[in-house]
């Protein structure tokens, strides 16, 4: 590490020289120009991204000017070449987001396009101070007797990113060419895609330790080591990531599946690898649930192993209606009712005798059980116009007054009133 | 209405005079500053010196590369930082087929090194190309070297290409616990395979030049690498020297590679017992065959001594230094070749001679440096060669193309000789 250090302090020894200091100032100073016109808007009829081609056009002529007075210009110039390709960058992203969806590209920019060329404006650079090669095979640490070199380092870190940012696109591709090939549901293809992610991401741990030359038994006294501290320090976030894997074997919390959460059907968005994020209808609320909260406690879930639902409403009629007659009309009622299934058919019951009418109750299924709200809400509303239309009282308990006078014996017959 | 125009012309008027004032304030503080900056005491700051250092194409830039490239440095540094104390060194390394445009672009970056340490044929090419500086040579260190060795560094004007330093040789390198006595005669080299002994040879042009001497094939290429004819005679021992490629590919334990590196990789397995090599690998070879690395010239034949080729390394000095940076480089050259630490880098590498002709190398207390002198004055027949072929030749791979032709048994030894003289005679 020390070396790694001592070569890139080396460095700034290149500023002594008053040809490079020439160019690294001059181009410093041209950027702070750009950014100060383009902030201030000194010439308010430019559109805004018209002010880095001005300052890539001054830096452009100095470079020139330099070559012209046999001067040393590359730096400048490959200063100002990196500078076009951030601001490039910016062009294309009025570009992409013709095609992908904003957020989308937002994402693309600031994890993979951004960093990505920073890194590749770093090695560029790096590789016109010194060469690249000499510092790779520098060692940075010596982990158990294993020297851990700079090159291999970096080479680790870029794969593991990339390995973590970019894995997303391919692993849902192949979750949804499995899902194409075998027929599987959505919520299945989900889970395959965060299984084939996580096993993406595991190959490529593996593969980085492998590349940085850890031996399996180094490994395997990391892992020891690691499971004391998993043991004490940070046990619920492990349990959390091992709950998180099991349930997405289970298969009984996935991506789409519905679950009852507090008597609200709630529907799962997302298996983390420490959190269940759910999204409750009732209120649009997203609840960040831990694993480990499904994985001890019994939870109700409407789409283990089919999306239906039985849902039922109830309702009184009056007791000089025929009950066969108000069955039948809720079962006909019911089937009216777009969302809900014809099979399993709807099922009315007579359900007890109450004080004021006779209870009945009408069983239906539906497909989404996060819509049952709002078709209970259909149906009711159905019964209501079918019994109107046949003429079906729905008896509902009336209250008498009376005006009471003391003593009883002087209260006055009140005919007439109810 | 005028009033109102006064009052907003004299507020911005105020407004600008305070800008002014404030950008004022802040030139005079940062002018401060440089000043006070100027006036400290701190101890003053290290001179960096930036070196680049080539290695042979075939070699690979890796930690043993680089810590033996170190190492050879940090004796030559220790010397000049009891000197210059305040000095550092900061070297990458390159190789030899990529330092003219890895110069050519840094010069015109600003960010050439200061000091280049090349081969002497290539600093001769970097000179010539305007990539490094002629090194102003006097007239007392000129007498320290052979007249010969300086005559090669001279471009048509007489300015030097750089300051010789070192001297690397080809030798014969075998495993002692395979190959207790080494061969001294290709006959004897012939013998040891015969008895099972496993023969690495590389047919890379440069690593294979030194049995052309043992063979009798070196004079016709020396001719027609100078534009010649070779004479009847020595085509007879051009085609003397492929024949015996041709049939030694033929023997069961002898194996021609396709480079050097992988020869080396093969004698450091244990696979091979016996190799031509470079005297700068000896460092590398012995971190893995330890004692058991043996060294010795390379085999003589009916066609006299073999004919290494020496390399000598130079020292040239870049382009961008600043008048510090380039007092400093001039300092370490004139360092680097007084007898101390030209003897220091000997017997501390045992990988390189000195180029410093007035050094006495120990031959007696040191095999490796005997075998090392042997080699280099056998391979002083080869100078001519050295000067007409450089190490990025473009006639070197067609060289090379013919050689694996010849061995594979695709083409006779009468038309590879042939075609042999016609490449070589085509001067690019």
């Amino acid at each position: 590490m020390r070396d790694l250090l001592l070569e890139i302090c080396g460095w700034l020894a290149y500023l002594e020289r008053p040809s490079v200091l020439i160019q690294v100032v001059l181009t410093v100073l041209l950027m702070l120009w750009t950014l100060h016109a383009r902030l201030r808007r000194w010439w308010p009829q430019l559109p805004l991204l018209a002010y880095p081609l001005l300052g890539l056009a001054l830096q452009a002529l100095m470079s020139l000017g330099l070559a012209a007075l046999g001067q040393p210009w590359r730096l400048a110039a490959l200063l100002g070449q990196l500078w076009l390709g951030w601001y490039g960058i910016d062009l294309l992203m009025p570009l992409l987001k013709r095609y992908l969806p904003a957020a989308r590209v937002r994402q693309l920019e600031s994890r993979l396009l951004r960093p990505g060329y920073l890194l590749f404006s770093v090695v560029l650079l790096i590789n016109t101070l010194d060469n690249i090669n000499d510092l790779a095979v520098i060692e940075v640490i010596n982990l158990m007797g294993v020297p851990v070199l700079a090159g291999k380092v970096f080479n680790a870190v870029l794969v593991l990113y990339l390995v973590l940012v970019g894995c997303g696109p391919p692993a849902a591709g192949l979750a949804w060419v499995l899902q194409k090939a075998v027929g599987m549901s959505d919520s299945s293809r989900k889970a395959t895609e965060l299984m084939l992610r996580y096993l993406v991401v595991a190959l490529g741990l593996a593969g980085v330790a492998v590349h940085l030359g850890f031996n399996a038994n180094a490994l395997i006294a990391v892992a020891g080591g690691l499971s004391v501290g998993l043991g004490f320090g940070i046990k619920e976030v492990f349990s959390n990531f091992v709950s998180g894997l099991w349930l997405l074997f289970e298969g009984s919390v996935r991506p789409g599946e519905v679950l009852m959460l507090d008597g609200d059907p709630c529907e799962v968005r997302r298996l983390g690898l420490r959190a269940t994020l759910l999204w409750r209808d009732r209120d649009n609320a997203e609840l960040l649930i831990p694993n480990q909260t499904f994985f001890t406690e019994a939870a109700t879930t409407y789409t283990a192993s089919d999306r239906m639902r039985r849902s039922q409403v109830s309702v009184g009629a009056a007791y000089h209606h025929k009950p066969e007659t108000v069955i039948a009309l809720l079962e006909a009622t019911a089937l009216a009712v777009p969302q809900v299934l014809h099979a399993p058919a709807p099922k009315a019951l007579l359900v007890s005798y109450g004080d004021s009418a006779i209870n009945y109750a009408l069983r239906f299924w539906i497909a989404n059980p996060m819509d049952n709200s709002s078709i209970c809400s259909a149906v009711n509303q159905a019964i209501w116009q079918s019994f109107q239309r046949e003429g079906i009282d729905i008896p509902f308990p009336q209250h008498v007054e009376y005006a009471m006078v003391w003593p009883p014996e002087r209260q006055q017959p009140n005919l007439g009133q109810t | 209405m005028m009033g109102v125009l006064a009052g907003a012309m004299a507020i911005s008027s105020t407004l600008q005079s305070t800008r002014r004032r404030r950008h004022l304030s802040g030139l005079l503080g940062l002018l401060s500053c440089l000043a006070l900056a100027g006036c400290n005491t701190r101890p003053p700051l290290p001179r960096m010196l930036f070196l680049s250092i080539s290695i042979n194409n075939d070699e690979a830039i890796d930690t043993r590369t680089l810590d033996d490239v170190r190492q050879r440095m940090k004796l030559l540094e220790n010397g000049f930082r009891a000197v210059h104390p305040r000095s550092h060194f900061q070297f990458n390394l390159v190789p030899e087929a990529q330092i003219e445009n890895l110069l050519a672009q840094r010069n015109q970056a600003g960010l050439a090194p200061d000091l280049v340490f090349v081969n002497g044929d290539t600093a001769l090419r970097l000179l010539q190309r305007g990539e490094v500086d002629p090194y102003p040579i006097t007239a007392q260190q000129l007498r320290l070297f052979r007249p010969q060795a300086i005559a090669r560094l001279r471009n048509s004007q007489g300015q030097l290409a750089g300051l010789p330093v070192m001297v690397r040789t080809q030798l014969a390198c075998f495993n002692r616990r395979r190959v207790p006595q080494p061969p001294t005669t290709i006959n004897e080299l012939v013998a040891l395979s015969a008895k099972g002994r496993a023969i690495g040879i590389s047919i890379d042009p440069i690593n294979l030049v030194w049995s052309a001497g043992s063979m009798g094939g070196l004079r016709a290429i020396h001719r027609a690498a100078a534009g010649q004819q070779p004479t009847a005679r020595d085509l007879q021992g051009l085609e003397r020297w492929l024949r015996w490629l041709q049939t030694s590919s033929s023997q069961q334990s002898i194996t021609f590679f396709t480079d050097q590196p992988t020869a080396m990789a093969e004698l450091e397995a244990g696979r091979l017992d016996w190799i031509a090599c470079d005297s700068g690998s000896l460092s590398r070879l012995y971190l893995r065959l330890g004692d058991a690395l043996g060294v010795s010239p390379l085999p003589r034949g009916p066609g006299g001594p073999a004919s290494p080729l020496n390399r000598l390394r130079v020292m040239a000095l870049g382009r961008n230094s600043t008048p510090t940076t380039r007092q400093l480089a001039l300092a370490f050259g004139r360092t680097s070749i007084t007898p101390q630490s030209q003897r220091a880098l000997t017997l501390g590498s045992q990988s390189v001679l000195p180029a410093n002709r007035f050094v006495q190398v120990p031959v007696k207390s040191s095999s490796r440096l005997a075998a090392m002198v042997t080699s280099a004055r056998d391979g002083a027949r080869n100078s001519i060669l050295e000067r007409l072929i450089h190490g990025n030749d473009p006639r070197l791979p067609q060289i090379q193309a013919l050689m694996t032709e010849l061995v594979f048994g695709e083409l006779p030894p009468q038309h590879a000789s042939h075609q042999l003289v016609s490449i070589l005679r085509h001067r690019p």
